[in-house]
C-alpha cells in the first residue's frame, strides 16, 4: 500500500501526524460550525449545558476505561480493557436504588454504592495481575457475572428512587450550569490531574507502554495496573449516581452503553500528540458525541444514523493511526 | 519458553490434569444435573437442548474459532448472522425460494465478512477496532432498513421448513453443525491454511518473516468467520420463520466465552474447533441445567459468569505465558 509507505518516512509521518492532530480537532470544529449553521438553538448556552449534561454518565464511564487502557497499554486484546464497566455502573445503580429505598441514610448508601464500584474493579484487577488473564477475557467473564447480580437483585425491573442527592444530580444548577454537567467536568479535572499531571499518571503511563522498563526502574507494575481498574470501578460508582439521578432510579439494559464507552475512549486517541489515550482527548470524544447526537436530534435526522456515524468515526480515526504506527505490525 | 518448559517439566500432571478440566467440569456438571434435576436426561429435553440452544452457538463460536486461532477476534459475528438471516428472509418473501435465498444469505453473511477483511487487511486497523466499528455500522444499517428493528416475518406460503427436516434420524441443523466443524476444524488442525492461521496467531512478526501474507490469510480467515455466521443466520430465521433485527448479538459474548475456554484443551492454549464445541456445551448444559433445577434466568448468568471465570483462570493460571506482574 503505497500510502502508508510514504506516510512511514520521517517527514511525511510528521506531516501525517500535524494533518492527523489538527485534522481531529479541526473535524470537530467543522461539525460543530455545520450542526451551528444548520441546527436551530444549537448553539443556544442552554443547549451546550445540556449535551454536557447528557453526555456525563458516558464520559465518566470512557474516563475509567482511559485509565485501564493507560495502565494495561493500548493492545486491545493483551493490554487494558475493560468490558465490565458498564455492567457495573448497572449494578451499582441498582444497589443505590435498594439501599436508599430500605431506608440507609445518605452516607451510608453513598458509601457502598462506590464500595460495589471498588469491588468489581478489585475483581478485575485481581484476575488481571494475580491471575493472569487476559482483560478482555476476565472483563468479559466479570461482565457477565456482574450483569447477572445486577437481574437477580432488580429481577430485571426498573427500581425507582428518590433523594436529595438524585434531586440535586438531575435538577441543581451552578452558574446556570446543570449539575450533571459539573459532575463530568469535575471527575475530568480531577483524574485529568491525576493521570496528565502526576507522578503517578506519569508512572502509569509508563507501565503501560514499556511495562518490562518500568518493572526495571523499580516500578511495581501489577499495583499500578490494579488500581487502574480500581479507578475504572470508582468511576462506574460515579457514572451510576448520574444514571439514577437521569433515570430516577436504576434502569435495566445499561450494558448497552458498553460499545459506545469504548468507541469513546479509543476515539479519544486521536486528540493526543502522541497518539495515546488520556483524559482531555476522551472528554473531547464524548462532548463530540455527545454533539452529534444532539445536533442530529435538532435536525430531527433519525437517530438510527449515529451508531453508524459512531462507527465510520472510529474506523476514520483507527486507520489514520494505525497506517502511522505501521512498525507495531501485528494483526 | 524456558518458564514454560520448567512448568511442563515440575508440573505434568497438574498441566495436564488443568488441560482436562473443560470435559471432566462438563461431566461433573452432567452427573450433577442427572441427579439433582429430574428430566435432565430426558430425550425430549436433551434433543430441545441440543436444537435450541447448541446450533446456533456452535456454529456462531465455530467462525470466531478461526478469528481467535489467527490472533484476532471477530465483533461483528452478530453483524454477519443478521445481515445473512435479513437477505434471507426478504429473498424467500420475493418468492425466489431456498435455491436462490440460501446462497444469497450467504453472499450478505461473506459481505460483512469481506468489509471486516478489507479493514484488517487493506487498512491495518486492528481486528478488535475493525470489528467494532463493523458492529456500530451494521446496527445502523439494520435500523434504517427495518425501521429501527421491527422484525421481517417469512410468509406462509414460503416458510422453509429446514428445521424440521431429518435425514438418517437426524435433523438437518445438527448435521450442519457436524458439516461446519469438520470443514473449519479439519482445515484448522490439519490443512496449509490451518497451519498458516496458527503461525499469524503465535508469532505475527515470525510468520511475516516466513514469507506468509499476513493480509491475505487474515483476508481468508474473517471471510470464513463471517460465513459460519451466515449459516447461523440461515439456521436461525428459518427456527423463528423470521428477520429479527439486532438478534444476532446475543451470541457476541457465549461465542467468545466457549472460544478461549476451548483453548484450554490445548497443550498451546490455541483456539481449536472441539475445545469450543465441549465450550458451548459447558454453556448451554449449565445454562438448561439450572433452569431445570429451578434457577431462573438471572442467577443463570451469575452462574455461568462465574463457572467462566473459574475455567478460565485456572487454564491461564497453568500456562504462565500471559505477562506476568
Amino acid at each position: 500500500m503505497p500510502w502508508s509507505e510514504i506516510l512511514a518516512q520521517p517527514l511525511a509521518r510528521r506531516l501525517g501526524l500535524l494533518v492527523l492532530r489538527r485534522g481531529s480537532s479541526g473535524a470537530f470544529l467543522l461539525i460543530l460550525a455545520v450542526l451551528a449553521v444548520t441546527a436551530p438553538n444549537f448553539l443556544s448556552p442552554g443547549n451546550i449545558a445540556n449535551v454536557f449534561a447528557q453526555s456525563a454518565i458516558l464520559g465518566i464511564l470512557a474516563f475509567g476505561l482511559t485509565c485501564v487502557v493507560i495502565g494495561g497499554g493500548s493492545n486491545v486484546v493483551a493490554g487494558g480493557l475493560d468490558l465490565s464497566l458498564a455492567a457495573n455502573l448497572g449494578l451499582c445503580a441498582a444497589v443505590y436504588s435498594s439501599l436508599n429505598n430500605a431506608g440507609f441514610d445518605t452516607v451510608q448508601a453513598i458509601g457502598l454504592t462506590l464500595l460495589c464500584g471498588l469491588a468489581v474493579g478489585a475483581l478485575n484487577g485481581f484476575t488481571v495481575v494475580v491471575l493472569r488473564l487476559p482483560p478482555l477475557l476476565a472483563t468479559l467473564a466479570s461482565m457477565n457475572l456482574i450483569a447477572g447480580l445486577e437481574l437477580v437483585l432488580t429481577q430485571n425491573s426498573v427500581l425507582p428512587t428518590d433523594s436529595a442527592l438524585l434531586d440535586t444530580l438531575a435538577m441543581g444548577e451552578w452558574l446556570q450550569v446543570p449539575a450533571l454537567a459539573w459532575m463530568l467536568l469535575a471527575v475530568a479535572l480531577l483524574l485529568g490531574l491525576l493521570i496528565q499531571h502526576s507522578p503517578y499518571g506519569l508512572r502509569l503511563y509508563a507501565v503501560g507502554e514499556y511495562p518490562e522498563a518500568a518493572r526495571a526502574a523499580g516500578l511495581r507494575v501489577g499495583l499500578y495496573v490494579f488500581s487502574s481498574y480500581l479507578i475504572a470501578g470508582l468511576c462506574a460508582g460515579v457514572a451510576a449516581f448520574c444514571s439514577a439521578a437521569y433515570f430516577s432510579g436504576s434502569t435495566t439494559g445499561s450494558g448497552d452503553m458498553l460499545l459506545s464507552v469504548v468507541a469513546i475512549a479509543f476515539l479519544g486517541v486521536v486528540f493526543s500528540r502522541r497518539l495515546v489515550a488520556n483524559i482531555p482527548g476522551t472528554l473531547l470524544a464524548t462532548l463530540l458525541l455527545g454533539f452529534l447526537i444532539n445536533g442530529f436530534q435538532l435536525l430531527n435526522i433519525a437517530s438510527f444514523w449515529v451508531n453508524g456515524v459512531q462507527g465510520v468515526l472510529i474506523l476514520l480515526v483507527v486507520a489514520m493511526s494505525s497506517a502511522l504506527r505501521k512498525e507495531e505490525g501485528g494483526l | 519458553m524456558t518458564t514454560l518448559a520448567a512448568t511442563a517439566v515440575s508440573r505434568p500432571l497438574l498441566s495436564r490434569l488443568l488441560r482436562g478440566i473443560l470435559p471432566l467440569l462438563i461431566v461433573a456438571i452432567v452427573a450433577f444435573f442427572s441427579v439433582a434435576a429430574p428430566g435432565f436426561l430426558s430425550l425430549g429435553n436433551l434433543s430441545s437442548l441440543v436444537l435450541n440452544n447448541f446450533v446456533l452457538l456452535a456454529i456462531v463460536a465455530i467462525g470466531m474459532t478461526w478469528a481467535v486461532a489467527a490472533g484476532g477476534i471477530d465483533l461483528s459475528v452478530g453483524t454477519a448472522v443478521d445481515f445473512a438471516s435479513l437477505a434471507f428472509v426478504v429473498l424467500l418473501n420475493g418468492g425466489y425460494g431456498l435455491v436462490v435465498a440460501i446462497p444469497g444469505a450467504l453472499v450478505a453473511g461473506a459481505l460483512v465478512g469481506s468489509f471486516n477483511a478489507g479493514l484488517i487487511a487493506g487498512l491495518g486497523i486492528t481486528p478488535f477496532l475493525a470489528t467494532l466499528g463493523t458492529l456500530f455500522i451494521g446496527t445502523s444499517v439494520q435500523q434504517l432498513l427495518s425501521d429501527g428493528g421491527q422484525p421481517i416475518y417469512i410468509a406462509q406460503p414460503v416458510l422453509p421448513g429446514l428445521t424440521a427436516v431429518t435425514w438418517l434420524g437426524m435433523p438437518l441443523p445438527l448435521w450442519l453443525v457436524l458439516a461446519v466443524a469438520t470443514v473449519y476444524g479439519v482445515i484448522l488442525a490439519r490443512g496449509r491454511l490451518g497451519r498458516e492461521i496458527l503461525a499469524v496467531g503465535t508469532q505475527v512478526q515470525l510468520a511475516r518473516y516466513s514469507g506468509l501474507s499476513i493480509r491475505q490469510i487474515s483476508l481468508k480467515v474473517f471471510i470464513a468467520s463471517a460465513l459460519a455466521c451466515a449459516v447461523a443466520g440461515i439456521v436461525l430465521s428459518s427456527t423463528v420463520n423470521a428477520y429479527v433485527p439486532m438478534s444476532g448479538n446475543a451470541f457476541l459474548i457465549n461465542a467468545i466465552g466457549a472460544v478461549f475456554m476451548g483453548t484450554t484443551l490445548s497443550r498451546t492454549g490455541r483456539a481449536n474447533i472441539p475445545g469450543t464445541l465441549l465450550g458451548v456445551l459447558f454453556i448451554n448444559v449449565i445454562a438448561n441445567g439450572l433452569l431445570l433445577i429451578g434457577w431462573n434466568f438471572y442467577w443463570q448468568q451469575v452462574a455461568t459468569g462465574g463457572l467462566i471465570l473459574l475455567v478460565l483462570a485456572f487454564s491461564f493460571a497453568s500456562r504462565r505465558q500471559s505477562p506476568s506482574y
